[in-house]
């Protein structure tokens, strides 16, 4: 308990120029400001108050009792600068409640344990700045997937989607050992798939996606994001390649995409996920017309 | 733990005022293809008119007596609601292109960081068509 | 769930005949528009003046591409559409069905209006 507590305090303390730097959450919200979805006037506030951050939290346990009614519990967690959201709710869990449940681990943006749906968007708890955020701030779990308790969802159909997908370098003809002992990527291939290599399986994409809520078998934008990292991999064979699209070009695959950018919009890795499904969909359909 | 809960759908319409722009439009662009097919059908079904009247059948119109086709049709234009039908119609078809076009856009992978601007460009230029053509659509009807 | 899918349904001609019919519509719906509403206006609409322009053969196949490409465009929106709100198994094939019936239904009787307008039945 003691040492979870104390790590945010050493790590996340205030004012690293160089946490800033990274992630560019810099850019993350200027987009977000454009959208008008930030309150300067919140952030402002919360500036000058520098006590507290309501916190209303989404509760459900279905091996207690009375917890099984799912219902919003409130924290007021003391506001530090360069405070996260999973700061917050770490901070709430290990002070006032300890039954209070979600999945964490590298608390920077890698691991993708811990997605939530803050204020009405899916974002990365670590990598969401509560000053951004108008009060109280709203956490529930990823919409769309079915919640195991509290804050934590059930990721086995994200998961299964994305195995779906062959995520796995496939080539026959690896080059002789004694003549190359690495399958180079060229930089230009690289930088190709270069944003699709940034996933960290969060979730959250696929939670956002309209479609993705109302056809279960739709692969969805991870998925298939994934597939394009492979796909567009020039060291695969083209008979692979071709292989990779017939998945791809199933009825449950990419054309099911209504290009309407929620997915684009949430990635915490500002990965271009519409971007690379529609060229998918070119691709596929060059490969059956052939001729383009 | 075998227990889990199920929230249903989260982000009905009741969080309207949170959805993007890419979701507007896909929320507008199906609802005015909803809207054109539906009047693709009446369309032809008015048109078959041309039938009756190629088969000689006539009907009174403004007093005087004309073919089914002309009749049906000037019948009907002559009725100021379906006069402000047609602006609705056309603005329904004028964002539908517009949108279109962006739509074809997003799908050769053009312009893709620009999608909620084009969006939010098609919307005021379908306001902009739709007010500049109102006088046309509305010439020549009585109240 | 996520098992091997079937590939018997690939989607692929059905989006990509969805883009070209967009974009054949797009210029033809504006004609359309502009021609009915501008050039001539709909109040004065005669059944005369309708079988002046069907008598040009290259408006009246047009006009009836126009109506073939708006069937399609269209029914397959509209198919599209119940598709991604995860219609699936009987009630799937049979809204392709209905859907596909009343496409026919529509070009079909507007073909006929088109061949009665164009004086050549």
């Amino acid at each position: 308990m003691s040492t979870q507590q104390q790590e945010p305090e050493s790590q996340e303390s205030p004012q690293d120029p160089e946490m800033k730097g990274t992630e560019s959450p810099q850019q993350r919200r200027l987009r977000e400001k454009q959208e008008g979805m930030v309150e300067d006037q919140a952030e402002k506030e919360a500036e000058v108050e520098g006590e507290t951050v309501h916190l209303k939290v989404f509760r459900y346990d279905p091996e207690i009792a009375d917890k099984q009614e799912p219902r919003f519990d409130d924290f007021h967690v003391p506001f530090e600068k360069g405070m996260t959201v999973l700061d917050a709710v770490m901070y709430a869990r290990d002070e006032f409640d300890s039954s209070l449940t979600f999945r964490h681990s590298c608390r920077q943006a890698v691991c993708g344990s811990d997605a939530f749906f803050v204020n009405g968007k899916q974002r990365l708890g670590c990598k969401t700045q509560i000053s951004d955020l108008q009060q109280p701030v709203r956490i529930e779990p990823l919409p769309y997937q079915e919640v195991v308790k509290d804050l934590v969802v059930d990721m086995d159909h994200f998961y299964d989607q994305m195995h779906a997908v062959e995520p796995y370098f496939q080539n026959d003809d690896t080059p002789d050992s004694s003549d190359l002992e690495e399958q180079r990527q060229s930089r230009e291939n690289r930088e190709k798939v270069k944003m699709s290599t940034r996933c960290i399986w969060c979730g959250a994409c696929m939670s956002s996606c309209n479609i993705a809520a109302g056809d279960n078998e739709y692969l969805g934008p991870a998925a298939i994001n994934k597939a394009y990292k492979f796909a567009m991999d020039d060291r695969e064979p083209e008979d692979v390649k071709e292989h990779r699209l017939r998945i791809m070009e199933q009825e449950h695959g990419v054309w099911r995409c209504q290009t309407q950018f929620s997915c684009t919009n949430v990635c915490p890795k500002d990965i271009p996920l519409t971007e690379h499904i529609q060229e998918l969909k070119r691709e596929a359909v060059k490969k059956n017309l052939k001729f383009w | 733990m075998s227990q889990s809960y199920n929230r249903g759908l989260i982000e009905d319409f009741g969080r309207w005022k949170e959805f993007s722009a890419g979701m507007w439009a896909w929320i507008f662009h199906k609802f005015t293809g909803w809207m054109l097919i539906g009047y693709l059908f009446t369309h032809i079904a008015v048109l078959s008119s041309a039938i009756a009247a190629a088969n000689g059948e006539t009907m009174m119109i403004a007093g005087e007596q004309v073919n089914a086709y002309t009749g049906t049709i000037q019948g009907l234009e002559g009725l100021f609601i379906i006069r402000v039908l047609e602006v609705g119609l056309l603005a329904v078809a004028v964002f539908h292109i517009l949108n279109g076009i962006r739509l074809l856009m997003v799908d050769l992978g053009v312009g893709l960081t620009a999608q909620d601007r084009s969006f939010y460009a098609s919307l005021v230029l379908t306001g902009v068509i739709t007010v500049a053509s109102v006088p046309t659509f509305l010439s020549g009807v009585g109240l | 769930m996520a098992e091997r899918y079937s590939s018997f349904t690939p989607g692929g001609t059905a989006w990509f005949l969805q883009r070209v019919t967009a974009a054949f519509l797009i210029v033809v719906l504006a004609f359309h528009f502009f021609l009915l509403h501008f050039v001539n206006h709909a109040s004065e609409v005669t059944l005369l003046g309708t079988q002046q322009r069907m008598d040009h053969i290259g408006y009246f196949l047009t006009m009836v591409l126009f109506l073939v490409a708006g069937a399609f465009h269209g029914v397959n929106g509209v198919y599209n559409a119940l598709v991604n709100q995860g219609l699936s198994g009987t009630p799937k094939k049979v809204v392709l069905a209905v859907l596909s019936l009343a496409g026919l239904a529509l070009v079909a009787q507007g073909t006929y209006v088109a061949l009665v307008m164009a004086e050549m039945i």
